[in-house]
């Protein structure tokens, strides 16, 4: 380095040190602001990830435990009347197979629950084909059996019924099934 | 206390990014003076330093694990951040800005103030010309100045943050003080 280099570095030093070393306190102060900004978002992101998890868990939960079958059972008729047949388009192939199975959970679920089949609802044939399914269990008043054509005598119209809706992979109800233990009336 | 020089510069981040404030606070304060220093001296406008300074804890803010401590050192890292927004602000304020005439706000008149004494005033003269004439390079030479002399990045690192090669660096660095002698040369001649 010659000496008119060193004197232009000199020069550069001085220069540098003569310029304002910091920003304001403004630049600082609105960072933070969005720092803190960002980690309540952050926070809110989080909190609602953990609780759509949950949910989704609970959910699962719930099907499984009251209702964890596929169907592999054979259809059979009850009482009340002769069920329809479902549309060939409507179940999955999968479904409904001759021969009954025995089923794990047999301590749950009745074998005379299982031998039930499904009465299609009635805009089954309108929906898409199944392609996965699961079943609910739920309880019913017996009245809404009405919606699906099967005569309900007047008397019987205020009593609870537990029915299994057949859900596709759309959400939509493809076919009821009358769970027949909880038909029986006491005498 | 996260301010400690214990904490390195990638702790700082990491915690930052979990959301420590205490974190992202003590990474600003150890880099905004340079981040700062270094905008203001490619813009030669407090206004831009600090509107960079500004964008470029933004942008650590956002993706702090941008920062791959394999490429650099956390300076490299946020000189090239910097560097990229003061030129797009370059790029944009380039009609308005005549470097040589320096607008009524600039932070060289609030360096001039209160220097009074004759001797003083020639040194300050002289420093001030000598700023101008690093503003007046052209910004691959300023930014090469910048960053070796006034900052004292060796040619590697200089090289990181321009994204070129140590031999650029090197003879941009040769040329940008053979263009500010010549300048500096050129000021004195028209003082006396």
């Amino acid at each position: 380095m010659n000496e008119n280099e060193r004197e232009l570095l000199d020069g550069l030093r001085a220069l540098d040190a003569k310029e304002p070393r910091e920003p304001s306190a403004r630049v600082e102060r609105f960072l933070l602001a969005q720092f803190r900004a960002r980690a309540r978002r952050r926070r809110l992101t989080r909190w609602g990830s953990a609780a759509a998890g949950i949910a989704a868990a609970a959910a699962i939960a719930v099907a499984v435990w009251v209702a964890p079958r596929t169907l592999r059972h054979s259809p059979s008729t009850i009482s009340h009347g002769a069920p329809r047949e479902l549309p060939k388009s409507g179940l999955p192939d999968v479904a409904l197979p001759t021969s009954p199975q025995p089923r794990a959970s047999n301590a749950i679920v009745q074998a005379d629950e299982v031998a039930a089949s499904f009465y299609p609802t009635p805009d089954a044939d309108a929906l898409p084909p199944l392609e996965t399914a699961m079943v609910v269990r739920v309880q019913l008043p017996m009245s809404s059996l009405r919606w699906m054509g099967l005569p309900i005598a007047e008397d019987l119209s205020g009593d609870p019924v537990q029915a299994d809706v057949l859900l596709g992979q759309d959400g939509l109800a493809r076919g009821v099934r009358l769970v027949p233990s909880s038909l029986r009336r006491e005498p | 206390m996260l301010d400690s020089p214990s904490h390195s510069d990638g702790d700082l981040l990491r915690l930052a990014f979990a959301g420590n404030e205490q974190a992202f606070l003590a990474f600003y304060r150890r880099h905004q003076g340079s981040v700062f220093r270094f905008a203001l001296q490619m813009s030669g406008k407090v206004e831009i330093a600090e509107e960079v300074t500004q964008d470029v804890f933004m942008v650590v803010m956002g993706a702090p694990k941008q920062y791959d401590p394999k490429r650099g050192s956390v300076a490299a890292f946020l000189y090239g951040i910097a560097r990229n927004h003061v030129l797009r602000c370059l790029d944009r304020e380039r009609p308005y800005l005549t470097v040589l005439d320096a607008p009524e706000n600039d932070y060289s008149n609030r360096m001039a103030a209160d220097q009074d004494l004759v001797g003083e005033l020639a040194r300050t003269e002289r420093v001030e010309s000598l700023r101008k004439a690093v503003l007046a390079l052209p910004p691959a030479y300023r930014e090469v100045v910048v960053l070796c002399d006034l900052h004292e990045l060796d040619y590697a690192e200089a090289a990181a943050v321009m994204g070129c090669a140590i031999g650029t660096v090197r003879s941009r660095l040769h040329r940008a003080r053979a263009l500010l002698m010549e300048k500096m040369r050129a000021a004195e001649r028209c003082a006396v």
